[in-house]
C-alpha cells in the first residue's frame, strides 16, 4: 500500500474528522476527500446537549479545519458506489474516484413505530425530532417536551432540557432509566436524581400514539408534548454498502484492518461492525480512525479494540459505565452503596482485573477504575478505598483486636478479661472458663480464645 | 451470720434464672439471700443454646448447666417439675401446681418463651412438634424415622436448626417462610441466596413468601400432609413449629403485673416490674416494652438483677449486641449490628464471590471508617473478628478484615506496598 492513494471518506462526522488528521500525521501524502451529508462543518456530537441547554451554540461546536490538502464536500450525500469502477456518486451529480474508500456513514436515529410520529409522506410531524444533528438540536419545539427513552442520550438531554428551564416529562419502558446498563440500586439512584433535577418520569411505559401537542401512554394518560423529543435508539447508517454489495450485518462487517469484504473499501464508527460489536461510542470511533490512518498510511499493523468507558456527566450527576452491564468472566463482584450521598458502585472483576462497573457520584473511582480497565491491569487490594476515592493505606493495615472488644458475647468477656486470666494462670480453655465463663455459651468463641491464649503464651514467656 | 437469710424465689430454671443464683451466690459473702428455684422442667437448667448438639449424641448430662456445687448448696433449693401456678403480691407468695406455697422477700420471674404456633388448622394433630426443650426433643426423636417426610414451619435461626436436627433423624425436611427469604431478621437478600443454596444443598427444601394454611390427617389420625397459601400440597408425617417464640408472662394477669405490648412482663432497664419486689430476666422480660431472644441479653438482666440484691453496683440494661450465627455444620452464616444498615447515613460495602459462592457485606458509618455491622454468608470466617469490631474505627481495610482469620490470629502478611 502506498502513501499516495486517494482517499475517498463518505460521511464527516467525529470518525471521519479524527480519520483525514491521523492520516496527515501517520505520513498518508495522497489527496483525501471528505464527502459529508451534514450542511455544515465536522461538529462535536458528543456536545450536542449543550446546545439543547444553551450553554453553546450549534457553532460552537465545530472540529478545527482539517489539514492543507484535504478536500471537505459538505452537503453532499454519496448516494451509489460502483466498486467495479472505484466510483462514489453523489445526490449532487458529480462523480469521485477512490483508491481507498472509506465509510464513515455513522449511525442514524431509529423512529418508533407509533401512530401519529410521521406524516403521510413518511417525514417527522411538527413537534417531533430526532436528537442526532445539530439541526435536530436547534429544531427542537417551545413549550412541555416529553422525551420519549431513557436510555443515556434521552436521560442526558433530559437532565439538559431541565437545565434550561424546560418542563420535561421523561417516558422510559423499562423499570428504571439506563436499565439496561445499570442495575436496580444504581437505576432508582438515577431516577431519583432526575426527579430532584425537576423531571416527571414515567417508566414501565411505552407511548401509543402521537397527537399534536400530545403523548397518549399505554395505560391512557396523556402528556402535554408540545415537543417530543424522540430518543429511542440509533441503527448504523448502512444503505450505501448494502446497496455496494458489502456485506452488512447490523452494521458494515469489517475484518481487523477495518476492510469491509472489498479490499478497497473500509468501515469505522458507529457504522461498522467489528468482531461482532457496534458500540456507537466517540471513544471506539477514535480509536478505530488511528488504526485506520496508520493502516492507510502504509504501516504494517492492524486494529485492535479498546474497551472505552461510557461517562455520563451533567451537574450534579456523574454516572461511569465500564463494560457490559453483566459481564461474562466476572467471579467477583463488589458494591458499595451510600444512598445518603448519592453515591453507588457496582465492580465486576475477573480475577483482579475490572471486567465492568458502574459508579454513579465517585468521579475518582471512575476515574481509576477506566484506567485500569482500558489497559488491562490489576485493581489494588484497597477495593474499599479505592471505590471510595480515598488514598489507600489511609486505613492502618493490621487485624489486631482492641483489648476492649467482647469475645465471648454470650458472657460478655473481653479480650483484656482473657489476658488477665491468662496472667493470673488460666492456660486452657477449662482454666479460662473457670475464671472468666468464656465458651461456657453458645461455645462459639473457643478458637478465639485458644487464639489469644496462644498469642499470649507465645509473645511473653512469663505470666 | 446470725441472721436468717432474706428468701429469693427464682420462678424458672431455665439459662436465666440459673446464671442469676449462681451470680448471686458467688457475690454473696455474707450469705444475706437463700434462694428457692421452682422449676417447670424435670431437670435442673441446661444449656439451651447448645440443644441440637443433643440429637448429635451429646447427653443430657453434658449439657447441664447445674453442676455438684450448686446442686448440694445449702442456700439453694431447687425444686423441679414444680411449675409455678400463681402469685399472691400481697401475701408475698407463690403457689406450685401441688399446691404448695413459698413465701418471698423478692421474687425473679425468669419463665423463658414458649413456641409460637400459628393458629392453621390440625396444628393439635399427633405428629406436630414444637424444639424448645429436652422433652420436646426427645418426642420428635421417638417419632422421627428415616424417609419420613417432614416439614418445618420457620425459616429462622431456629427453624433452620430444627431443619438440620430432623435432617440428622433422617429426615428430608421442607422449610416453609412467610418473609421473602431465610433469617429474615438477620440476613439480607444477598446473604439469604448464599444460605438457601446452602441448605438446599444439605437436602433442605426451601419455600419463602408463603405460610402453611392447613394440616391435615392421614387415615392413622397422626399428620398426613400440610396445604401452603401458595397452594402448594407437601407430603408430611412430622410437622415442626420453629415460628418464633411468646414470652412466657401468663402469671401476669391474674397477679395484676404489667405486660409489655408484644406480651412479656413489663420491667424498666433495672428489670424491676412496678411491685418492688419482683423482677423478671431473661426471654420472659419485656425491658422497657422490649423482649430479647438471646441468651447474653438474659446472662446481663440475670447478673444486673443479683447485684442489686446485693446492694452491688450496676449499670442499666442496655441495648445488647444481637448479632447471630446459624449453628450448622458447613453453613456458614451470620450477622451482627446494623446488618440492614438502617443508621443514618450508612454505606454499604457488599463482595460477592460467585465461584467460591460467597457474600459478605459491611455497613459503615459515612465516612467509611467505623464499622456498625454486616453479613457474612459462604464463609464467616471473619465473624468474630468483625463482630468484636462493631462500633469501633476499622484497623484494616475492610477487604483485608474479610479475609482474616480470627481475632488475635496470625497477623495476615504485609502488604506489597508495605514491603515495597
Ligand atoms: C447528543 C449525543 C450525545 C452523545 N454523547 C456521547 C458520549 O457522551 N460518549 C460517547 O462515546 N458517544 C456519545 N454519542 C455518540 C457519538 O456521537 C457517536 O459515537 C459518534 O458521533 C460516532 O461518530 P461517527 O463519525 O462514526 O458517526 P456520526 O457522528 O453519526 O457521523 C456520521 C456522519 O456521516 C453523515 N453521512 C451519513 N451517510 C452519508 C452519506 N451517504 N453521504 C455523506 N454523508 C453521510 C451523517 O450525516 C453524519 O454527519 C452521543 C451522540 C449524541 C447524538
Ligand atoms: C434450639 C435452640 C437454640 C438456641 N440457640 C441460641 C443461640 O445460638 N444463641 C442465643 O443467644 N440463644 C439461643 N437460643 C435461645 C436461648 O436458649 C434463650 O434465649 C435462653 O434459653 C433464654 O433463657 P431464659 O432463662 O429466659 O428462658 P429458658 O431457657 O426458656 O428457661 C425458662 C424456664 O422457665 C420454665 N418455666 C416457665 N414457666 C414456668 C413456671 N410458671 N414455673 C416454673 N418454671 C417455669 C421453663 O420450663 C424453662 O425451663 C436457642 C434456643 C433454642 C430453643
Amino acid at each position: 500500500m502506498t502513501a499516495t492513494h486517494h482517499v475517498l471518506v463518505v460521511g464527516h462526522g467525529p470518525a471521519a474528522h479524527r480519520l483525514v488528521e491521523r492520516l496527515r500525521a501517520h505520513g498518508h501524502r495522497g489527496p483525501v476527500t471528505v464527502l459529508g451529508a451534514e450542511p455544515r462543518p465536522a461538529y462535536n456530537r458528543v456536545l450536542l446537549t449543550s446546545v439543547l441547554d444553551g450553554t453553546l451554540t450549534a457553532g460552537d461546536l465545530e472540529l478545527p479545519a482539517p489539514p492543507d490538502g484535504v478536500r471537505v464536500r459538505s452537503g453532499v450525500t454519496a448516494t451509489a458506489v460502483d466498486r467495479a469502477r472505484r466510483l462514489v456518486r453523489t445526490d449532487s451529480g458529480e462523480t469521485f474516484r477512490y483508491d481507498r474508500l472509506v465509510l464513515a456513514t455513522g449511525a442514524r436515529p431509529r423512529i418508533p413505530r407509533l401512530t401519529g410520529v410521521r406524516t403521510a409522506d413518511g417525514r417527522l410531524t411538527e413537534g417531533v425530532t430526532t436528537l442526532r444533528t445539530a439541526d435536530d438540536a436547534e429544531r427542537l419545539a417551545d413549550g412541555p417536551v416529553v422525551v420519549l427513552g431513557g436510555g443515556v442520550l434521552g436521560t442526558e438531554t433530559t437532565l439538559a432540557l431541565l437545565r434550561a428551564g424546560r418542563d420535561v416529562t421523561l417516558v422510559h419502558p423499562g423499570p428504571h432509566p439506563m436499565h439496561d446498563r445499570l442495575d436496580d440500586t444504581a437505576g432508582a439512584l438515577l431516577a431519583s436524581r432526575l426527579r430532584s433535577a425537576g423531571a416527571r418520569l414515567r417508566t414501565g411505559r411505552a407511548a401509543v400514539e402521537y397527537r399534536p401537542g400530545k403523548l397518549v401512554l399505554d395505560d391512557g394518560e396523556v402528556l402535554r408534548a408540545d415537543a417530543l423529543a424522540l430518543c429511542t435508539g440509533v441503527e448504523p447508517e448502512t444503505a450505501l454498502a448494502r446497496r455496494a454489495g458489502l456485506a452488512v450485518r447490523t452494521g458494515i462487517v469489517v475484518d481487523r484492518h477495518l476492510r469491509t469484504t472489498d479490499p478497497r473499501v473500509h468501515a469505522l464508527g458507529d457504522c461498522a461492525e467489528s468482531g461482532g460489536e457496534v458500540p456507537g461510542h466517540v471513544g471506539t470511533a477514535w480509536e478505530q480512525a488511528e488504526s485506520l490512518a496508520r493502516i492507510l498510511a502504509g504501516h504494517d499493523t492492524h486494529h485492535r479494540a479498546g474497551r472505552p468507558a461510557l461517562r455520563l456527566r451533567a451537574p450534579g450527576l456523574d454516572l461511569a459505565c465500564l463494560g457490559p452491564p453483566d459481564p461474562p468472566g466476572a467471579t467477583r463482584r463488589i458494591t458499595l452503596s451510600d444512598p445518603a450521598r448519592g453515591r453507588h458502585a457496582a465492580l465486576a472483576l475477573d480475577g483482579d482485573r475490572v471486567a465492568g462497573a458502574v459508579l454513579i457520584g465517585l468521579p475518582r473511582a471512575a476515574a481509576a477504575l477506566a484506567q485500569l480497565y482500558a489497559r488491562d491491569l490489576p485493581v489494588p487490594s484497597d477495593r474499599f478505598a479505592l471505590l471510595l476515592g480515598a488514598a489507600a493505606g489511609a486505613t492502618p493495615a493490621r487485624v489486631e483486636l482492641p483489648d476492649a472488644a467482647v469475645l465471648c458475647h454470650c458472657n460478655h468477656v473481653t479480650k483484656a478479661d482473657l489476658l488477665r486470666a491468662w496472667r493470673a494462670g488460666a492456660r486452657d480453655l477449662t482454666g479460662i472458663a473457670a475464671a472468666t465463663r468464656a465458651t461456657t455459651g453458645c461455645g462459639g468463641c473457643a478458637d478465639d480464645v485458644r487464639r489469644v491464649l496462644a498469642s499470649a503464651t507465645g509473645g511473653n514467656s512469663a505470666p | 451470720m446470725t441472721r436468717t437469710p432474706r428468701t429469693l424465689v427464682v420462678v424458672g430454671h431455665g439459662m436465666t434464672g440459673h446464671r442469676l443464683v449462681e451470680h448471686l451466690r458467688a457475690h454473696d459473702r455474707h450469705g444475706a439471700w437463700r434462694a428457692v428455684v421452682l422449676a417447670e422442667e424435670p431437670r435442673p437448667a441446661y444449656n439451651r443454646v447448645a440443644l441440637s448438639s443433643y440429637l448429635e449424641g451429646r447427653s443430657a448430662a453434658d449439657l447441664t448447666l447445674a453442676d455438684r456445687a450448686f446442686l448440694t448448696d445449702p442456700l439453694v433449693e431447687l425444686r423441679t417439675a414444680a411449675p409455678v401456678t400463681g402469685i399472691d403480691r400481697r401475701a408475698r407468695t407463690v403457689t406450685t401446681a401441688d399446691g404448695t406455697v413459698t413465701r418471698y422477700d423478692a421474687l425473679v420471674l425468669a419463665t423463658g418463651s414458649r413456641p409460637f404456633v400459628p393458629p392453621v388448622p390440625g396444628r393439635d394433630l399427633p405428629g406436630c412438634f414444637v424444639y424448645r426443650t429436652f422433652d420436646d426433643l426427645d418426642a420428635l426423636r421417638e417419632a422421627a424415622r428415616e424417609g419420613l417426610p417432614g416439614v418445618v414451619v420457620g425459616g429462622g435461626l431456629l427453624g433452620l436448626e430444627a431443619a438440620n436436627a430432623l435432617r440428622l433423624l433422617g429426615v428430608r425436611p421442607h422449610v416453609v417462610e412467610l418473609a421473602p427469604r431465610l433469617m429474615p431478621v438477620q440476613l439480607d437478600d444477598g446473604g439469604a441466596r448464599v444460605l438457601t443454596r446452602l441448605v438446599t444443598g444439605l437436602g433442605l427444601r426451601v419455600h419463602c413468601g408463603t405460610a402453611v394454611r392447613e394440616i391435615h390427617p392421614a387415615a392413622d389420625g397422626r399428620v398426613g400432609g400440610v396445604t401452603l397459601t401458595d397452594g402448594t400440597a407437601l407430603d408430611a408425617r412430622l410437622v415442626v413449629f420453629s415460628a418464633g417464640v411468646r414470652p412466657r408472662d401468663e402469671l401476669a394477669g391474674p397477679a395484676g403485673l404489667a405486660t409489655g405490648g408484644r406480651g412479656g412482663f413489663l420491667v424498666d432497664d433495672l428489670c424491676r416490674t412496678e411491685d418492688p419486689h419482683i423482677w423478671a430476666v431473661g426471654e420472659c422480660a419485656a425491658v422497657r416494652g422490649r423482649t430479647y431472644g438471646l441468651v447474653a441479653p438474659g446472662y446481663r438482666m440475670a447478673e444486673l438483677v443479683a447485684d442489686r440484691l446485693l446492694d452491688r453496683p450496676t449499670a442499666p440494661f442496655a441495648d445488647p449486641d444481637t448479632a447471630a450465627k446459624l449453628k450448622l455444620l458447613g453453613v456458614d452464616v451470620a450477622s451482627f449490628g446494623d446488618a440492614h444498615a438502617e443508621t443514618e447515613g450508612a454505606l454499604e460495602y457488599v463482595l460477592r464471590d460467585d465461584t467460591a459462592g460467597t457474600y459478605a457485606k459491611l455497613v459503615l458509618d459515612p465516612e467509611g471508617r467505623v464499622l456498625r455491622g454486616g453479613v457474612l454468608a459462604g464463609d464467616a470466617t471473619a465473624y468474630r473478628t468483625l463482630r468484636a469490631l462493631t462500633g469501633r474505627e476499622l484497623t484494616a481495610p475492610p477487604d483485608l478484615l474479610l479475609s482474616a482469620p480470627g481475632p488475635g490470629g496470625p497477623p495476615p502478611p504485609p502488604r506489597a506496598a508495605d514491603a515495597a
